[in-house]
């Protein structure tokens, strides 16, 4: 490319941003490439990036981007991909052939689903899918197969009810649920042993499965988010108390019969969706 | 030349029966049919009652316990097989002279007529119709009988009588008898309960109701303590156990193969074949002289390496003894973590230190960013949005636990926002240090 001084082109500024970082890149060999708030709407006006196989971050937040190309998947080096506050309404399923694929923020976009075959990310760490519209009808069956996750943020989406196979994220150590319109939780949670994180704030719950309790959330190197919630009397007494006292009271029979007893014949009544959801821009089409 | 005939009217004179009945012996083998081996009867003067449980208080040895066959009784208990004519002939046959009339029955004290046959026992004569069992009359069945005080009998009833019975087998016993256990045995029948050693000669203990060999009851004793027996001594160890191709023993009966101090439990066991699995050639040696030898030991276990070392934390160790200082788990030469001295596994080092970066996922060697329940190393501290570094002054906001930069806060959606503040999450803070 000929980078002449004085461009007398017009209209080609918003195109020469993102040119030049890339431009800028190649010749400093940086393998990591920063795109963030570049106006970009569209893969077209980054010539040349798909064949940057050395790049191991890719990050494109801020901009304008409504698809990718599946041939993203070529860059076999990335190992975080940043597409946080862009306008994707879906994604191609080569993304989660990466090789080193290890951090993948796709929040704050427009996705009301998932592709088929979405979950077989080979080292996938960290997933971001905050800030959607993704519901448990609109998961790939093998969402919950990504083995090595670390940490699965799916605040603000429209779950109500999340799927007991979240038992095999055995690596999961951050489940974020925040603002979603949840009914119940998977007592399965209750199997990830290295959960330290659990955030279910804003959500319309009113009863914990009892395995719950199995987890260590009272220590100083865990966080357990629940305000917000319709709690049942003898739950909201325990978090008042604090953390420790509910889940001790999880684990004690006491309990474990109120819970039978709630989940047969005294179901608590189904709190109202809480937030008005059609304000949200992922909405937007 | 004598043949034996038999008399049709011999009438022996036979005195009744002396009443046997009031032999201690018989009294008792008869009330031990009875009633049963176990009862406790009066005559049995052999084993005091012991305590089942306290082992120590009942230790009774061989030589008060062990009883043999009445000596006076087992003098007695001759047992003959008869051969009246060699016997005859062996004697009269070399004393010859000696007349018919100074000859009478040992039994009815007549004499014998001419070509009468004659019976010839340990010296004495007798007529053949004489010389029969005490109690039932008949001639001994080849010509074996049993003497007690001073009379025959034939073998049955001889048993009948006199013998004891095995408590094992309830044969009777002939020849020596083991008077135990409140019962009377076969040398044969007469066993540890645990190992089925025959006890006869080595003697036993009675231990909750059984006998067993001193062996076992020390096993039984140290297993109570939770200790180890001795594998030469068979005594109890009390203090630390010396390990020896895969048995253990009091220390003190070794001496350290080089300079021949007596051993303590610190002494080596020391593979004189590397390599080999077999550990009978394996030699002991005292600490001093096995530190000598440069044979590297192992961290853990503080004994010497023979297969794979690992060195790690300034120290050599056993391949399965190189474990997570929290889980146990051997790393098998998977990464580990060292902190003050001790190592752990990806998973511990985490759970104890926190000091993973949840960017890179690795440890974190120089500085740490420590915020919202996570950690970051200096190359990876940055906005969860636009993955700009941040730095200890750069303001950020906290939004699922995760740091986002002012610049990026500022672009979210306006109805997140306000949710967010709202919620008093989103609180403007300095990052720490
Ligand atoms: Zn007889
Ligand atoms: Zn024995
Ligand atoms: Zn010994
Ligand atoms: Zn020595
Ligand atoms: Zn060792
Ligand atoms: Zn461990
Ligand atoms: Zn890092
Ligand atoms: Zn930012």
């Amino acid at each position: 490319m000929n980078q002449t001084p004085v461009s007398c082109i017009p209209n080609s500024s918003k195109m020469s941003k993102a040119k030049k970082v890339l431009e800028e890149a190649k010749e400093i060999k940086n393998p990591e490439l920063d795109l963030s708030d570049k106006g970009i709407s569209s893969f077209e006006e980054m010539p040349g990036l798909l064949n940057m196989l050395n790049i191991t971050r890719l990050t494109l937040s801020h901009n304008k981007i409504k698809s990718i190309p599946p041939g993203l998947a070529n860059l076999t080096n990335l190992e975080i991909l940043n597409l946080a506050n862009n306008h994707l309404e879906e994604i191609p399923v080569s993304l989660s052939s990466m090789p080193k694929l290890r951090i993948l923020n796709l929040q704050i976009n427009r996705l009301d689903s998932l592709p088929r075959g979405f979950g077989a990310f080979p080292v996938i760490e960290v997933l971001d899918l905050t800030y959607n519209n993704l519901n448990e009808n609109t998961l790939p069956g093998n969402f919950f197969m990504m083995e090595t996750l670390r940490a699965l943020y799916l605040g603000d989406n429209d779950f109500e009810h999340i799927s007991s196979d979240i038992k095999n994220l055995k690596n999961l150590q951050i489940l974020v649920l925040r603002e979603n319109d949840l009914i119940d939780l998977p007592k399965e949670i209750g199997e990830l042993q290295r959960l330290r994180e659990l955030h279910i704030q804003g959500n319309r719950l009113t009863i914990i499965p009892p395995e719950i309790g199995n987890l260590d959330m009272s220590s100083n190197k865990s966080v357990f988010k629940f305000e917000g919630n319709e709690w049942v009397t003898p739950i909201a007494d325990q978090l008042q108390l604090g953390i420790t006292h509910l889940m001790e009271y999880l684990r004690t029979e006491t309990y474990r019969i109120m819970y039978h007893r709630y989940m047969t014949s005294q179901k608590p009544e189904v709190p109202p969706p809480c937030i008005d959801k059609a304000k949200k821009i992922s909405r937007n089409r | 030349m004598f043949s034996f005939q038999s008399n049709p009217n011999a009438s022996p004179d036979v005195p009744p029966l002396p009443l046997t009945i009031q032999s201690s012996l018989f009294k008792r083998r008869a009330q031990s049919k009875e009633t049963g081996l176990d009862k406790d009867d009066a005559d049995y003067d052999t084993l005091p009652n012991d305590n089942e449980e306290d082992i120590s208080n009942s230790s009774l040895y061989l030589d008060s316990a062990v009883y043999m066959v009445r000596s006076e009784l087992e003098q007695k208990l001759v047992m003959q097989k008869l051969d009246a004519a060699h016997q005859y002939q062996q004697r009269y046959g070399v004393t010859s002279g000696m007349s018919l009339e100074n000859m009478l029955c040992s039994r009815c004290g007549d004499g014998f007529e001419p070509h009468e046959k004659i019976v010839n026992s340990t010296g004495e004569l007798w007529h053949q119709t004489c010389f029969v069992c005490a109690q039932c009359f008949q001639e001994f069945r080849d010509g074996i009988f049993y003497e007690f005080e001073g009379r025959k009998y034939c073998e049955h009833d001889f048993h009948v009588l006199f013998a004891p019975c095995c408590g094992k087998c309830g044969e009777f016993i002939i020849g020596r008898v083991i008077k135990a256990m409140n019962a009377n045995w076969h040398v044969k029948c007469f066993l540890c309960d645990m190992c089925k050693k025959e006890l006869a000669d080595t003697g036993f203990i009675r231990n909750a109701g059984r006998a067993l060999c001193h062996e076992c009851n020390a096993k039984v004793k140290a297993d109570k303590l939770g200790k180890y027996v001795c594998h030469k001594c068979h005594g109890i160890i009390d203090d630390q156990p010396l390990r020896f191709r895969g048995e253990v023993y009091h220390p003190y009966h070794f001496n350290c193969t080089n300079c021949g101090v007596e051993l303590d439990a610190n002494a080596r066991e020391v593979r004189s074949r590397p390599g080999y699995a077999a550990n009978d050639m394996n030699e002991l040696y005292c600490l001093r002289c096995h530190d000598k030898m440069g044979i590297p030991i192992c961290g853990a276990c503080r004994r010497p390496i023979e297969e794979r070392v690992v060195t790690a934390l300034g120290k050599h160790w056993h391949v399965e003894h190189f474990v997570c200082a929290k889980c146990e788990k051997p790393f098998f030469g998977h990464r580990h973590y060292e902190k003050k001295g001790l190592a752990y596994c990806e998973t511990h080092y985490h759970q104890l230190f926190g000091n993973l970066c949840f960017v890179c996922n690795q440890v974190i060697a120089g500085d740490v960013f420590t915020a919202m329940n996570k950690a970051w190393c200096v190359h990876h501290f940055a906005c969860s949005v636009c993955d700009q570094k941040m730095n200890q002054k750069t303001k950020f906001y906290e939004y699922d636990l995760k740091p986002v930069c002012k610049k990026c806060y500022e672009k979210f959606p306006q109805e997140l926002r306000r949710r967010l503040r709202r919620q008093h999450e989103a609180t403007p803070r300095k990052s720490p240090s």
